[in-house]
C-alpha cells in the first residue's frame, strides 16, 4: 500500500503539474462570450448599410459559383397548398470534367486529395457569418409589416435565396385534432392579430393560449431594443411563428446555437413543426428531449443563440413551464403532415394507387439506396437519432468560404421526410437546393452507386411522401 | 464581362478569394474607411492585436518544442513531425511578421509563461514519457490555434491578417490530425505493448 502511495504520489502530481500548465493556457475573452459592440448604434448601422451591396454580391457570387438557381418547375408537381412549385433536377454544379457518375465511381480519399467534392456539398455560409444572426425572407417580413406593423428587415442583409427554391407562403395547416377539415390556414399567415378568429372553435383554450404565445414576439440577438441590433427602429422582437410560419417553414435562417467560435457556426434552415409530435429529439444538434425543453429553452437564449447572457441584456421572456410552455407544446403537438393519400398505415406505398415508378423508388428507398435506414416509414421516416455522414472523408476541413469556417458537421438529428418536396432547401443548413440533389448528395455520401433509372424513381418516390 | 472575370476568379480559387466583411459592431472606434463601409488597409481592432501576439508566441513555442523533440526522440515519424514543425511554424511566423508590421503591431518578445512551464516540463522527461508528453502540449496548442484562427476570422477588421489566418487554418487542423494520430500510435504502443499484456 505504502509502496504504491510512494511511486503513485509523484507520478500522479507530475501529470497534475502537466495538465495545470497547459489548462493556463491565455486565450480572449471574447472567444465564447459575446462581446460588446464597440461603436455607438448609429456608426454601426451606418457601416452595415454601407457594406450590404458588396455582402449581398458576396453571397450572390459563392451561390451562383456553387448552385444552378434557375427556376425550373417540375411539371404538374406543386407543394401541398397547391402555391408554389416544386423545383425540378439537381441543382449542385458539378466540378470541371465530372458527372455525377464518375464522381460516385471515385473513393472519398481521391475526392478530397483532388478537391473534386461539388462546393454546394459543403456547409452553406450564413449571408453575413460575422454577424449571423436570423434572416427572414421577403414575404414573411412582407405580411408581418403589413399585418403588425412590426419590422423583421434587417439593415445589414437581406435573405439570400430565390424564392423558388423555398417553401410556398403561407403554408397549409393540417391539425391532428381534424383531418377531415384538410388546410384550416384560410389561406392566410397566423399572426397575433388573426390567429383568434381563424381558430376559433377548433382548438381548445389551453391550445389557443399556447398558440398566442407562439405568435407573442419577444426580443432577439439581432432584433431588440438594445444598441446591439440589426433592425433600425427599437423592435419588441421576433415570435416563434416569425420563422415557422403557419407551424411550417418559409425557409428563415439562422446560425446554429450550438458551436463556437463564430466562423465555425454552421448555417440553419429553419425546420417544418409539422409531425413533431413524433419526434423525440429536437434541435438538429441539440438532442432537447421534448418540445417543452426546446420551447422554453430557445425563449431563454433569445432564439437560437446559446447565449442566456447575452439574452438577457436584451430582455428575456421566461415562459412558466406549467402554465405557459405546456400550452405551447401542446398547440405544436397537434401539428400534421400533409396528406399522403398513397401511404398506408405503415408509411408504405399503398400498391393500388401508387406508380410502377414510384413503387420501384420505394424499393430503392428501402434497399440499395439505405434511405430507409433511419428514415423508418412506420416511424414517420424518422428514427429519433442523430448519425454523423463524415461528409470531411471528402474534403479538406478548416477552408474558408464567405468568412464561414467549414469544419466537420459531426452527428446530426435524422429529419422527418413527411411532406419533404414542401420544404426545399434541403439538409440541417438548407445546401441542397431540390429533391434531385439530396439523392446525388446521399448517392455520394453513402457509396450507394444508383443509377440514373433509380436515382429518378427516387425522386418520384419522396413526391408521394 | 465582369460576371465572366468574377466567375474565373471563383473557378480558380474558391477558397479566400473574396474579401472578408466583418460585423461592423466589432470595428476599432478610430477606423477609417478606403470607401464606405470598407475599413482602409492594415487597420486593427483589440482582436487582431491580441491575436497577433498569442499566435506569435505559440509559433515560436512550436518551433522551440520541434527542435527539442526532434533532438530527443528516436522516433522515426515523431522527428519527421517535429522537422515539419519547425520549417511550418517557421515559414508561418515570417509571413506573420510580415502583415502585423505593415500594421504597426509589435510582437512579443521570446516565451510567453506558460509555453516556458510546458518548456520545462518537457525538459525533465525522456524517452517514451517525453514522446508522449510532446504529442499531447503539441494537441493543445493546435487545438487552441485552430480556435484563435476562427476566432480572428471572425472578429477581426485587418484583412490581411484575416487572410493569413484563413491560409493557415487547414494547415493547422492537418497538423493536428498528425498529431492526434501519432500521440494515438505512441500511446498504444506504450499500453498494449507484448510486455504490458503478459503482466496483467
Amino acid at each position: 500500500m505504502s509502496r504504491i502511495f510512494n511511486l503513485g504520489l509523484p507520478v500522479l502530481l507530475g501529470a497534475a503539474t502537466f495538465t495545470l500548465n497547459v489548462a493556463s493556457d491565455p486565450l480572449p475573452p471574447d472567444l465564447t462570450y459575446r462581446p460588446l459592440p464597440s461603436l455607438p448604434f448609429s456608426a454601426v448601422k451606418e457601416t452595415d448599410e454601407a457594406q450590404k451591396p458588396a455582402v449581398t454580391q458576396r453571397q450572390r457570387g459563392l451561390l451562383e459559383s456553387r448552385y444552378d438557381l434557375a427556376d425550373r418547375p417540375m411539371p404538374g408537381v406543386m407543394m401541398s397548398g397547391g402555391r408554389k412549385a416544386v423545383q425540378e433536377g439537381s441543382r449542385v454544379k458539378l466540378p470541371a470534367g465530372e458527372t455525377w457518375s464518375s464522381l460516385a465511381a471515385k473513393t472519398p480519399q481521391e475526392i478530397r486529395d483532388r478537391g473534386l467534392l461539388p462546393q454546394g456539398f459543403l456547409p452553406l455560409p450564413h449571408v453575413k457569418q460575422a454577424a449571423g444572426g436570423q434572416v427572414f425572407p421577403e414575404s414573411e417580413i412582407r405580411e408581418i409589416g403589413a399585418d403588425e406593423g412590426r419590422d423583421l428587415r434587417r439593415f445589414d442583409v437581406d435573405f439570400d435565396l430565390p424564392d423558388h427554391l423555398t417553401p410556398e407562403f403561407p403554408p397549409p395547416i393540417f391539425l391532428t385534432t381534424h383531418p377531415e377539415l384538410g388546410d384550416v390556414s384560410r389561406g392566410d399567415l397566423l399572426t397575433i392579430r388573426n390567429f383568434y378568429e381563424y381558430m376559433n372553435g377548433i382548438i381548445t383554450p389551453v391550445q389557443m393560449e399556447g398558440l398566442r404565445l407562439l405568435l407573442t414576439p419577444f426580443p432577439q440577438e439581432e432584433f431588440n431594443q438594445t444598441e446591439d441590433r440589426k433592425v433600425a427602429m427599437q423592435s419588441t422582437g421576433v415570435a416563434c411563428l416569425d420563422c415557422h410560419s403557419n407551424f411550417h417553414t418559409n425557409g428563415a435562417f439562422h446560425l446554429t446555437p450550438d458551436v463556437r467560435p463564430q466562423a465555425e457556426r454552421f448555417r440553419l434552415d429553419t425546420t417544418s413543426l409539422r409531425g413533431l409530435f413524433n419526434q423525440q429529439i429536437h434541435g438538429s444538434k441539440r438532442s432537447l428531449r421534448s418540445v417543452e425543453d426546446f420551447t422554453e429553452f430557445e425563449q431563454r437564449t433569445a432564439y437560437f443563440n446559446g447565449d442566456h447572457v447575452s439574452a438577457t441584456r436584451k430582455g428575456v421572456n421566461l415562459p412558466d413551464r406549467p402554465n405557459q410552455v405546456a400550452m405551447m407544446a401542446q398547440m405544436q403537438n397537434i401539428i400534421d403532415f400533409p396528406p399522403a393519400p398513397k401511404l398506408d398505415p405503415f408509411g408504405r406505398l399503398d400498391p393500388a394507387t401508387a406508380s410502377a415508378l414510384e413503387i420501384k423508388g420505394e424499393q430503392v428507398f428501402m434497399g440499395k439506396g439505405r434511405c430507409g435506414e433511419c428514415h423508418v416509414p412506420a416511424q414517420s421516416f424518422m428514427d429519433n437519432n442523430m448519425h454523423d455522414l463524415k461528409l470531411e472523408r471528402f474534403y479538406k476541413v478548416g477552408q474558408t468560404f464567405n468568412d464561414q469556417v467549414a469544419i466537420p458537421d459531426g452527428p446530426i438529428k435524422t429529419f422527418t421526410l413527411r411532406g419533404i418536396k414542401d420544404s426545399p432547401p434541403y439538409l440541417h443548413d438548407g445546401r441542397l437546393m431540390t429533391l434531385g440533389d439530396t439523392v446525388e448528395f446521399f448517392n455520394l455520401v453513402l457509396g450507394t452507386k444508383l443509377d440514373q433509372s433509380e436515382k429518378e424513381a427516387l425522386v418520384a418516390y419522396l413526391l408521394t411522401l | 464581362m465582369r460576371a465572366a472575370i468574377m466567375t474565373v476568379v471563383l473557378a480558380v480559387s474558391p477558397c479566400c478569394a473574396l474579401a472578408q466583411i466583418g460585423n461592423p459592431a466589432g470595428l476599432a472606434p478610430d477606423t477609417s474607411m478606403e470607401k464606405p463601409g470598407v475599413p482602409a488597409p492594415h487597420q486593427t481592432n483589440y482582436q487582431d492585436r491580441l491575436f497577433v501576439q498569442l499566435i506569435t508566441a505559440g509559433g515560436r513555442a512550436e518551433i522551440e518544442f520541434g527542435r527539442l523533440a526532434a533532438g530527443k526522440t528516436s522516433h522515426e515519424d515523431l522527428r519527421e513531425f517535429a522537422n515539419r514543425m519547425v520549417d511550418d511554424h517557421n515559414k508561418a511566423n515570417e509571413q506573420l511578421k510580415s502583415v502585423a508590421d505593415k500594421s504597426k503591431i509589435p510582437l512579443p518578445e521570446g516565451l510567453d509563461p506558460d509555453h516556458k512551464n510546458i518548456r520545462s516540463d518537457l525538459e525533465k522527461l525522456d524517452g517514451a514519457a517525453f514522446e508522449l508528453a510532446y504529442l499531447r502540449a503539441q494537441i493543445v496548442d493546435h487545438q487552441r490555434t485552430a480556435q484563435l484562427l476562427a476566432w480572428e476570422i471572425g472578429s477581426g477588421e485587418d484583412a490581411a491578417l484575416q487572410r493569413f489566418a484563413s491560409e493557415k487554418l487547414p494547415t493547422v487542423l492537418e497538423h493536428l490530425d498528425l498529431a492526434r494520430t501519432l500521440h494515438a500510435k505512441l500511446a498504444g504502443q506504450a499500453l498494449f505493448a507484448p510486455d504490458t499484456q503478459k503482466a496483467k
